[in-house]
């Protein structure tokens, strides 16, 4: 199934019995129930199943914006689940960068003064924060667009913002949360050939959808239901 | 993220919404202005009592004789003081001046063509240090015009302008009770906010010639004296000056350990200290009025910090996604409120300034800047800007990134 594995790298992210139970007043919800996921670097991995499924959730913990109850979430030799507040926040900036449904762009900064808001965190302090940004919004065909502000920015445009925004920190995985979810067909499209090429340089993407068009672009689709994997399929060649 | 930016954060989000900024500022601003004006007349309140305490009228001390309550007060009235008094008081430490006057009012003082009513007193050369008056022209009565019963006169300006139209007396004749005096010196009245009855139309002549030809003599004291001025020097203490002089004339009028005294000193410096505790007290109050404005100020900011770090919950979500971390998030808030209310706090100094200048102007003051009165409402401000905008600030740092993010 894992190709990338037989030829004995070390796997990016490795999640093992993977549990998280919500306390919903006397009930326990199972959001995820002991999954168990290696995901390559270089992958194009779309997590998809409708909602309730669990996909959020593990979004939430790959993403290192939540903690397992039960089981381990390693990415990068980082394991998540021991790790405290600070340890967390300052993982998230280096390891994941993040593409929200609803862009989640500051309205009253410019494009490159979005692009440049996760370099802020860094530590130590990154010098040369413009050129980086400007370098990502060029990846994301929008350089002629750094002083503008959302506002005066299409829907897809924003959407390039928020991936060039992720992509600036130079990651390790682009976690993208619905990203077409906002926008209409045809941008989506765009967006979506935008991250193929972006895989295609080598960025590792993991995309978490309840849209099969949008998981076609994906090599590896993981479909998730009431917390489990009930599929895995690895594509030999993406779609178009 | 580094110190400089988390200000410039701060600043933008200011600048972002500058009407609800102004209004925000607007109870800091009010309060820091108030607090600071408060302060400051409170300081001149200081001064100006300060200046006066060191006025001659507040160091001096009137002696004068009082009913002796051992006898009966038909057969002997108030006993005077004598010239020794005054010679033993010049002695005590601390004493710039001491005088002894007597004093006839309402006497007719006459030149050959004119007359008026005025006090004519008889006074030592003293007189003139103790009642801080001056000699604008002439010479004062001296030691020398008492030792040789010159009959001569120091008058008062208002009596020059009265009865010489102004012009210069030196060398004239006025009369007193039929007795020729020569002018020999014109005073002013000393400029005076405590009255003793010195009234401005006043003739000095010397105190054993009025005694002998203008007064009368007293008939238990030969060289007798109606009342004795005691001017202590700059920031002596009265009361051991008072003791002294309790010292003094418990000698000379022969009074008995513990028998009442029959004479009574009066100053106006207790009541000057009085006004003194009662303006500090009063600007302390008004000072404490200014800090309940910048308090409600205060509860002004938190109020709306929190509107803000609601209204802002997706962007601290979203800080937070990208690696921010509680501590960044619990800054840029806190800075935020600091530097609302450090710039409120500028701004109300300015307006506390220029209001105080004013207030200030108006009670006939010279204007001033005081540093520690401008710190201290500074200081108040970014102290307010810092415990209103703690909770707040740590509420937005306890946000959960997930629900931060989902926030509509």
């Amino acid at each position: 199934m894992n190709t990338t594995e037989t030829a004995g790298h070390h796997p990016l992210i490795s999640c093992s019995n993977l549990t998280k139970i919500y306390k919903m007043g006397q009930t326990e919800v199972r959001a995820l129930d002991a999954v168990d996921l290696e995901i390559f670097a270089g992958e194009f991995v779309a997590i998809v199943g409708s909602s309730g499924s669990g996909k959020s959730t593990l979004m939430n913990m790959l993403g290192a914006l939540d903690q397992p109850t039960n089981g381990q979430v390693k990415i990068n030799n980082n394991d998540l689940g021991a790790m405290k507040s600070n340890a967390l926040a300052a993982f998230r900036n280096e390891t994941i960068g993040f593409v929200f449904q609803q862009f989640q762009l500051l309205p009253k900064k410019t494009a490159l003064k979005n692009v440049i808001l996760p370099l802020q965190y860094r530590k130590p302090r990154v010098k040369d924060e413009k050129e980086r940004a400007s370098h990502a919004l060029g990846l994301v065909g929008l350089s002629d667009r750094t002083s503008h502000r959302p506002s005066e920015l299409s829907g897809g445009q924003q959407q390039r913002v928020a991936i060039a925004r992720a992509l600036a920190g130079s990651p390790k995985v682009l976690l993208a949360d619905e990203p077409t979810g906002a926008l209409d067909s045809k941008t989506s499209t765009d967006i979506m050939l935008l991250m193929q090429g972006l895989n295609a340089q080598g960025i590792t993407i993991i995309v978490i959808t309840h849209e099969d068009e949008v998981a076609a672009y994906a090599q590896r689709v993981i479909e998730f239901k009431d917390g489990r994997i009930i599929s895995d399929i690895q594509k030999s060649e993406a779609a178009s | 993220m580094s110190v400089l930016s988390t200000w410039g954060l701060a600043a933008s989000s200011i600048i972002e919404r500058p009407l609800r900024s102004f209004l925000t500022s607007l109870g800091i601003i009010i309060g820091v202005a108030s607090v600071y004006a408060m302060l400051m007349l409170g300081e001149v309140a200081k001064r100006k009592v300060e200046e006066s305490l060191n006025s001659i009228n507040t160091r001096t001390m009137q002696v004068w004789p009082d009913w002796n309550r051992r006898r009966s007060s038909q057969s002997r009235p108030s006993m005077p003081f004598s010239e020794q008094d005054i010679r033993d008081m010049r002695q005590i430490n601390g004493v710039y001046a001491a005088t002894g006057t007597i004093t006839g009012r309402s006497y007719t003082i006459a030149t050959d063509t004119n007359d008026l009513n005025g006090n004519f007193l008889g006074v030592d050369p003293d007189q003139l240090k103790a009642s801080g008056n001056e000699i604008v022209l002439g010479e004062n009565i001296s030691f020398a015009d008492i030792e040789t019963r010159r009959p001569v006169v120091v008058i008062s300006q208002a009596i020059q302008q009265r009865l010489f139209d102004g012009q210069n007396p030196l060398g004239q004749t006025i009369r007193v009770r039929n007795v020729a005096f020569l002018v020999k010196g014109v005073a002013t009245k000393a400029e005076s906010n405590v009255s003793f009855g010195n009234d401005d139309v006043f003739v000095w002549a010397p105190i054993n010639v009025a005694r002998e030809r203008v007064i009368g003599g007293n008939r238990f004291i030969p060289n007798h004296v109606s009342n004795i001025r005691v001017v202590g020097d700059l920031g002596e203490d009265l009361n051991t000056i008072e003791e002294e002089i309790n010292i003094v004339l418990r000698r000379s009028r022969d009074l008995k350990i513990g028998s009442p005294p029959d004479y009574r000193i009066f100053s106006s410096r207790g009541w000057q200290e009085q006004a003194a505790s009662q303006t500090k007290s009063l600007s302390y109050l008004l000072a404490a009025m200014g800090s309940i404005s910048l308090l409600v100020g205060g509860v002004g900011v938190m109020n709306i910090m929190l509107v803000s770090v609601t209204e802002r919950t997706r962007e601290i979500g979203l800080r937070m996604a990208m690696g921010a971390k509680k501590s960044n998030i619990r800054n840029q808030f806190l800075t935020e409120s600091i530097l609302l209310c450090m710039l409120s706090g500028v701004l109300g100094l300015l307006i506390g300034h220029f209001a105080s200048q004013f207030a200030v102007k108006a009670i006939e003051q010279e204007p001033f800047f005081s540093p520690t009165v401008a710190l201290i409402a500074f200081g108040s401000a970014w102290i307010i800007g810092m415990v209103f905008g703690f909770l707040p600030a740590r509420r937005a740092a306890n946000l959960n990134p997930i629900e931060a993010l989902r926030h509509e």
